[in-house]
């Protein structure tokens, strides 16, 4: 029987002990649905090929369960933290948009994919990710995507007709304004730089971090002045 | 390249409906699966060309199937492909695991006790 610790049915439930600074903007792992039925096939499946692994001592149930917390509780901060850090630091800034794997490794993230291309907003240009073939994204900065960005009916459209998808998360462009669209793959993710918003002159970089949600950072959306 | 050549995965450019805007979260088996791939990946077994490879030859099935049920195929695939396990045995560790679940007595069940635990919890959240 496996370790009720790493037991991944015991699911552990979060009292929030740990620090939310970011209340303010969306949740990254929102209430699951439908948690609480009987396992499915494809759940059983998966579960059996752990335990084989384990068994074969390919992988431990803790790596698995350590995973689980990081996607969780530490990869869906890191991408507003190293944004707030180049709004703050334009050296920095340089140095992500150059090299936007070394830029965070400088950072102590290190990233699974070869290379992260940062890609910067500007009043002319406006950015936009996706990954039309699967779902690349970069989750050791952003956390597991979001079911929209795994969604058919996003990786089909974004592609062609980004302007008509970016309304329907209420982000209306100007016309003046260039979208680019970025299709990910398995050796190159990207992330958007947003424009600082106006008034937060001396704001410090956990303050502004706070500003920055994960879909301003696949350009879905925009940070507000405050 | 015409459509009927395209492989099932390559949908960018077509005509689809509106974006749920919603993020709808992960199941729990799903959140399993996702930090399985990845410490998988991390043991070079495999790696993400492979098993998306594996998951475009799920073919027509491709386009019925949740997301998570199309790389928990595809790693299944991969893994078979391997030798890392043979087909037997994931049969006999899946009703292992069925059988499990099955059992009667809440008690000793510790996947409905934790699913207990978690409706208890969530009625007093409420």
């Amino acid at each position: 029987m496996t370790n009720p610790t790493h037991d991944y049915y015991a699911r552990s439930h979060h009292d929030h002990d740990h620090a939310h600074d970011h209340d303010d903007h969306q949740h990254p792992n929102p209430a699951n649905e439908h948690d609480n039925g009987p396992p499915g096939e494809y759940e059983i499946m998966s579960r059996a090929m752990q335990e084989l692994l384990e068994q074969k001592g390919i992988i431990t149930a803790e790596q698995v369960a350590r995973r689980m917390e990081q996607f969780d509780e530490e990869f869906p901060h890191r991408g507003a933290q190293i944004v707030a850090r180049a709004w703050v630091d334009p050296a920095y800034k340089q140095r992500l948009l150059d090299d936007g794997r070394a830029a965070c490794a400088e950072a102590g993230v290190m990233l699974e994919a070869e290379r992260l291309i940062a890609v910067e907003n500007t009043p002319e240009v406006h950015n936009v990710i996706v990954c039309t073939l699967c779902s690349c994204y970069p989750r050791s900065l952003l956390g597991m995507p979001p079911t929209w960005y795994k969604s058919r009916n996003y990786r089909s459209r974004v592609v062609f007709e980004p302007r008509a998808v970016l309304r329907e998360f209420g982000t209306v462009l100007p016309d003046s304004v260039t979208v680019r669209v970025h299709d990910s793959n398995a050796d190159m993710r990207y992330l958007v730089v947003p424009m600082r918003p106006a008034g937060t002159e001396g704001w410090s970089e956990e303050r502004l971090a706070g500003l920055i949600s994960r879909d301003m950072l696949v350009g879905v959306t925009a940070p507000k002045a405050p | 390249m015409n459509d009927s050549e395209k492989l099932p995965s390559d949908i960018g450019g077509e005509h689809a409906g509106p974006v749920d805007t919603h993020d709808h979260g992960m199941r729990h088996w799903e959140r399993q699966a996702n930090a399985f791939r990845s410490v998988v990946q991390m043991t070079k077994l495999t790696c993400t060309d492979e098993l998306r490879r594996a998951a475009e030859e799920l073919g027509s099935r491709y386009k019925d199937m949740h997301y998570f049920e199309i790389t928990t195929s595809a790693m299944r695939a991969v893994l078979l492909e391997k030798g890392a396990f043979t087909e037997p045995e994931l049969q006999a560790k899946m009703a292992e695991i069925r059988a499990r679940f099955d059992v009667p007595d809440e008690m000793e069940s510790p996947v409905k006790k934790a699913a207990a635990k978690n409706a208890a919890v969530k009625a007093v959240a409420k």
